[in-house]
């Protein structure tokens, strides 16, 4: 492989201080992870799927090993541009949808366009990508307590995307659907591969494991399985 | 703060929704500001008010006599002799002022009176007819009349003449009631309010004869209990004075007047005033810091209720000091909020204490007054503000792991 990895993870250990003592939830994980993968991490509980996609989402640091994401080494960027590389780089598809409850389904898929150019949408990037996930117009002036779990889970995905992100991070994007919306949200996530975007999903649901392109079993904090 | 900023609409929102909440917390702000401005308008207007009543009189030296007056040391306190202004001492004064000025002695005593058989006390003035013009004047709404009275006329000031109905051309008797005879003269003019002053002669509640009368009268002749110099320039006043001074004054551990200034009572009066001012406002301040309390806690509230929030924000790319900012916003929106109440809520107390208090509302408006509701508002803005930098910290601050999580 001449090209190097979007994102590549090398001896990578995190380890939490508590109370009870110290609790290492990865443990020297290597991974590599290209441009166009659809990666799917599985694992019981407390396997450290959770840890790898706050590391991947660049929200924590490895207490040891290293974390390369296009080419930079996490480790030595500074607080604001990590927070700059997460608004810019990683699109974030969250079980519980998290929106902002505050702001319109529209607004919530500007915001991160407000974040990076600081000042209001005017290309109307907002309201195409709504469309694209199937939101209409009315739709989009509600707030997010007012759409449906599968509207809201199209609108964060939309949200996700406005920055053009290299990597969607999906941690159980279907998690509080029902199957049938499950798998629309699976289609649309799918279709966003093909057009070359990396897509890594968290799922303990193996058929929605299917969709992937490659598989990572984690258990104990470790890498069982990549297939 | 720019125009449609995505940080300011969310903090105003996040105050919408919690409106009951954040209306009670800027209570306390709107009592702040009314506290501050209100009592810094009344302070400023009672300086203004007094500031004018002394200014008319400004260009008026008074001078008394040095009536108590204390021994050497260790010897006992003995009070003058010398209760009264001579005759020499006025020639002195009369030839050091010369064309600088012109000199009034004037004669006082206090006494009952009755007027349309309803009686009262007052002050009663002995003047020289040619004086009178100089710092008196009439009112001619109770009659037209003149200065120039003759010995059996007198001056009735502008109190006495609305509470006991005066018309020019009724009769005043001066003396006890008691006393079987007394004097009977006639009202030849009522004299226009002065107010406060500070020249020693208020005739508000005075009647004011001719010094003819007053000597034949009650006796005392070239006996003046004060002696006022108005002067043509008020520049000359610190010269005037020390002239004064040295001519009559010749023995310095025993002077034998006191020779004061609207000047010097001024800048006494201003001073007591602002003091206290300055004392009630910082009362005033004091609910600013139990509003400021409130405020901290509605704060607290709106952070803690919004972890989550937080952590989406913080989670998608939003910069902590977005966050902070985003905070920062609602206090400032709860504190505009607030001052804007108390800006208004101040101008309708203010005036109406002014009003009851001052009795006059002429000054209200002025630049000196006014200030004081933008200044209040300021305080309470900024007092906001403050109030809201410890959550705004702790809310981009947090651990968006930690804050994503907590429900």
């Amino acid at each position: 492989m001449t090209q190097p990895p979007l994102i590549r993870l090398l001896d990578a250990t995190k380890t939490y201080h508590l109370e009870s003592g110290d609790f290492t939830a990865l443990k020297e994980v290597s991974l590599d992870i290209q441009e166009n993968d659809f990666v799917a991490i599985m694992g019981p509980s407390g396997s450290g799927k959770s840890t790898m996609m706050n590391l991947l989402g660049l929200l924590d640091v490895p207490t040891s090993g290293m974390l390369c994401i296009d080419g930079k080494d996490v480790a030595k960027l500074s607080n604001l541009e990590r927070t700059h590389m997460r608004r810019d780089m990683i699109g974030y598809i969250f079980q519980k949808f998290y929106l902002i409850p505050l702001l319109s389904a529209y607004e919530n898929v500007e915001y991160p366009l407000i974040l990076k150019y600081k000042k209001r949408d005017t290309s109307g990037k907002a309201a195409e990508l709504l469309a694209r996930v199937g939101i209409d117009r009315d739709m989009s002036a509600h707030r997010p307590t007012q759409l449906s779990g599968g509207q809201q889970q199209r609108v964060a995905i939309a949200r996700a995307l406005v920055n053009d992100p290299k990597i969607l991070l999906c941690d159980e994007p279907t998690g509080n659907l029902d199957r049938k919306t499950g798998l629309q949200i699976m289609d649309i996530l799918c279709t966003l591969h093909h057009e070359g975007r990396c897509v890594i999903l968290v799922t303990h649901d193996p058929k929605i494991a299917e969709y992937a392109t490659r598989t990572i079993q984690l258990d104990d904090g470790q890498i069982v399985e990549d297939l | 703060m720019k125009f449609g900023d995505i940080f300011f609409d969310l903090s105003f929102r996040s105050v919408r929704l919690n409106f009951t909440r954040s209306m009670l917390a800027a209570i306390g702000i709107v009592i702040g500001v009314v506290a501050i401005s209100a009592m810094g308008m009344l302070g400023t207007n009672m300086q203004l008010e007094v500031k004018e009543q002394l200014s008319s009189s400004a260009n008026t030296i008074v001078i008394t006599p040095d009536s108590v007056r204390m021994g050497t040391p260790g010897a006992a306190p003995s009070t003058s002799s010398n209760s009264a202004i001579t005759k020499t001492e006025l020639t002195k004064i009369t030839t050091v002022v010369g064309q600088n000025g012109t000199v009034v002695p004037i004669y006082s005593t206090s006494s009952q009176f009755t007027i349309n058989s309803i009686p009262g006390r007052g002050m009663v003035y002995g003047l020289d007819t040619s004086d009178i013009p100089e710092f008196l004047s009439l009112n001619d709404t109770y009659g037209e009349g003149s200065t120039n009275i003759g010995v059996n006329e007198v001056l009735v000031g502008a109190s006495i003449a609305s509470n006991f109905g005066v018309k020019v051309g009724d009769r005043v008797k001066i003396g006890s009631v008691t006393e079987s005879s007394r004097p009977q003269l006639r009202i030849a003019g009522v004299l226009n309010s002065r107010g406060t002053v500070v020249d020693g002669v208020s005739t508000d509640n005075a009647i004011v004869v001719n010094s003819k009368w007053y000597t034949n009268e009650y006796g005392g002749k070239d006996e003046y209990n004060q002696v006022n110099v108005i002067v043509k320039d008020t520049d000359n006043i610190p010269d005037i004075e020390d002239a004064i001074d040295a001519k009559v004054n010749t023995n310095s551990k025993s002077p034998a007047i006191r020779i004061r200034d609207a000047e010097t009572l001024l800048a006494t009066t201003t001073s007591t005033l602002g003091t206290v001012t300055t004392f009630i406002m910082a009362i005033g301040g004091i609910s600013l810091v139990v509003a400021a309390v409130s405020i901290f806690n509605v704060m607290m509230m709106s952070v803690n209720e919004r972890i989550q929030e937080i952590g989406i924000l913080l989670s998608i790319g939003t910069e902590r000091g977005e966050v902070r900012r985003m905070f920062l916003y609602e206090a400032f929106i709860l504190g505009l909020l607030g001052a804007a109440i108390g800006g208004v809520c101040s101008l309708v107390i203010g005036y109406s204490v002014v009003d009851s208090m001052i009795g006059t509302t002429a000054y209200f408006f002025m630049f000196d007054s006014i200030i004081y509701v933008p200044i209040g508002m300021a305080i309470g803005i900024v007092v906001c503000i403050i109030s809201g930098v410890y959550p705004a910290w702790k809310a981009s601050n947090m651990d968006p792991i930690d804050a994503l999580r907590s429900e």
